[in-house]
């Protein structure tokens, strides 16, 4: 008489049942179902920009399309003017946040000893207060420095964002960076001052790349410091964007198109700088 | 070039002593290694002649000038790294031109130094890469080219080779003695390596803790170590130690303990007379043990059974435990056939027994 032992049956799970390419399907069905996903919002914008006041509410059904809420919303002086200065304080927020975060990174990846403790400890300090506490403060401090709805009013609130947040992230690009290089070119003629801006920063030059990226979008996107630090001598274009909603209805129609229009200066630095953003991202 | 001096040197970190009063004057040309465990000083030491640590106490001064205060710019030195700090953004060319467009000497001039580092180092071919583009071994031709085109008066070495793997490290070692033959400037290099120590120095300055342990020519180390640390540092396979308790037998000394006993004649060891009822610490080197019975006065026997051996091709090396020690033997007949549990008969000669003492 001979045992008859039953072996539990094994299973490697669906995914291993499937022949190689029946693998790449699923996985690539399913990666377009996540696509779709994050694009639906984006296209229903960009169908929404398309059709006129009266169709935004039967987007899906109607057959009429125009570019009649572009030629609109660039008409208005209000939103070009939003859209330089959008652009002007990305910018200049980016610049001068960089210059600051380059020094303030380094400072704390290279230097021991108080100054840089007590740098850190500042840093550390901000960065645990809520954003949305940041804005009333920041509101009765720029009408106390005569600066509110001016571009330092909006700037210096983001530089000062920036660089708590920001400082952390260039830290880690320096720590990632030989401070050897540095001593080599300190014993090759150049001061500390000298080895920093011509050894470590070129090497730094990705990292720098991929936080300025963030950096411009972040700005560009920003919401509340807009709205609550700036009035009508500075619009920027998220607050003009969200000025489509009045006491006499909302005109989705216009308000996509100025949406779209913020998409496309987003679009070109993502494209461009996609390969630095997602390693801006990683970190 | 210019010799070294460095008098009464101290380092202090937060309570941590790490170099404790070094005295070392390093002649005109000459090349001097700094070796020891990790922690024991050294490359504070070297980093302190570069200027990149500032001296606690003490003064260092280069071709006689007292260099303490001045910066790692202004000391007329190069150095090498363990990592090669070749800079990614620039090509070779420009990595080996950096330091002297920095002091603004003149383009042609700088043409002809780098041609020249160049042609040293077999790396003409590689000038318009990046240090990227380069293996491990031709990164440290770079690195040191760039010291060779200053033109300096000390060339520092901080553990250069011990990025490189076994093979490379010999051929660089070979390349380095070929390159001092050529550029004979004042070297410093730092090291825990004791076979590149001893292959690459004038001079060997052996650390441990802060503290010098040994001064001297590779030859007086391995013959002559000041202490048990030197010993068993210097010369690989490391020496045998046991302990022992030195007492008289007649016209004899006997060296007893962990089951051992030794048997030497009094005359054959004339420091030892002093010592008798002290406790010291016996080391052979493995390379002094040979199989068989001792054939003379001169020479010690030791009864042990075999543990282990290694055949390494051109020899082996076998352990052998004798009472409580095991010690272990070199330059055995690789065609030997050894058991483990067999016993062996060694002998050593008198003179190549060291005693440590704690004293």
């Amino acid at each position: 008489m001979t045992a008859l032992t039953m072996e539990p049956a094994q299973s490697d799970g669906f995914f291993a049942a499937l022949a190689p390419q029946g693998r790449r399907a699923l996985f690539a069905l399913a990666a377009l179902a996540i696509c779709l996903l994050f694009a639906f919002p984006v296209l229903w914008l960009i169908l929404t920009s398309l059709r006129p006041g009266t169709g935004v509410y039967y987007v899906h059904r109607g057959t009429e399309f125009t570019l009649d809420n572009f030629q609109d919303v660039l008409s208005q002086e209000i939103v070009l003017k939003a859209l330089l200065n959008s652009f002007v304080i990305s910018t200049l927020a980016t610049v001068l946040s960089l210059g600051v975060t380059a020094t303030s990174g380094y400072m704390l990846s290279r230097f021991k000893g108080p100054i840089p403790n007590a740098w850190f400890s500042v840093i550390y300090l901000f960065r645990c207060v809520p954003y949305v506490a940041w804005v009333l403060p920041l509101y009765f401090v720029t009408r106390e420095l005569d600066i509110f709805d001016t571009y330092w009013g909006l700037l210096l609130p983001h530089i000062a964002v920036h660089i708590c947040f920001f400082s952390w992230i260039m830290k880690g690009f320096f720590d990632g960076i030989d401070p050897s290089m540095e001593y080599a070119a300190m014993i090759d003629g150049c001061s500390r001052w000298g080895a920093f801006w011509r050894v470590a920063m070129p090497a730094a030059i990705p990292g720098l790349t991929a936080l300025a990226i963030l950096c411009w979008l972040y700005t560009w996107n920003e919401f509340l410091f807009a709205l609550i630090l700036t009035a009508h001598e500075t619009p920027i274009l998220t607050v003009v964007m969200a000025q489509f909603v009045h006491e006499l209805g909302m005109e989705w129609n216009l308000m996509s198109a100025t949406a779209v229009i913020a998409l496309v200066p987003a679009l070109i630095v993502t494209l461009f700088g996609q390969k630095y953003v997602i390693r801006g991202l990683r970190i | 070039m210019a010799d070294v001096l460095l008098s009464n040197v101290h380092k202090r970190y937060a309570g941590v002593t790490a170099v404790n009063d070094l005295t070392l004057d390093i002649k005109d040309r000459e090349f001097v290694v700094l070796v020891g465990p990790s922690g024991c000083g050294k490359s504070t030491t070297l980093r302190m002649i570069a200027g990149l640590e500032e001296v606690s106490s003490g003064t260092i001064a280069i071709g006689g000038r007292v260099v303490n205060h001045l910066q790692p710019k202004d000391r007329d030195i190069a150095m090498v790294f363990q990592n090669y700090a070749l800079y990614p953004h620039m090509s070779v060319r420009d990595n080996l031109a950096f330091g002297l467009r920095n002091r603004r000497v003149a383009a042609a001039e700088i043409a002809a130094a780098v041609a020249h580092a160049a042609r040293i180092l077999s790396i003409e071919p590689l000038l318009d890469r990046r240090p990227r583009q380069l293996s491990g071994g031709q990164q440290q031709r770079v690195a040191l080219g760039r010291c060779i085109v200053r033109n300096p008066k000390v060339f520092l070495f901080d553990e250069p080779l011990s990025n490189l793997d076994a093979q490379l490290r010999a051929q660089m070692r070979l390349e380095l003695k070929q390159l001092r033959q050529r550029v004979p400037t004042t070297s410093i290099f730092v090291t825990h390596d004791q076979v590149e120590a001893m292959t690459l120095g004038d001079r060997l300055v052996v650390m441990k803790d802060g503290l010098v342990q040994q001064v001297g020519t590779p030859l007086e180390l391995y013959r002559h170590p000041a202490n048990r640390f030197v010993a068993g540092f210097i010369g690989s396979p490391a020496m045998n130690f046991m302990n022992v308790k030195v007492a008289a037998d007649g016209d004899r000394l006997a060296l007893a303990g962990d089951g051992l006993r030794l048997q030497i004649p009094a005359r054959l060891a004339p420091g030892l007379g002093a010592r008798i009822g002290e406790s010291a610490c016996l080391g052979i080197r493995p390379q002094h043990i040979r199989l068989g019975a001792p054939s003379g006065d001169n020479q010690v026997g030791l009864q042990g059974v075999l543990t282990v051996t290694e055949q390494l091709g051109d020899e082996q090396l076998i352990a052998i435990r004798v009472g409580a020690s095991e010690l272990r033997i070199a330059g055995v007949d690789p065609d030997l056939k050894l058991a483990a549990g067999c016993k062996i008969e060694a002998a050593v000669g008198t003179d190549n027994l060291h005693f440590f003492f704690d004293s």
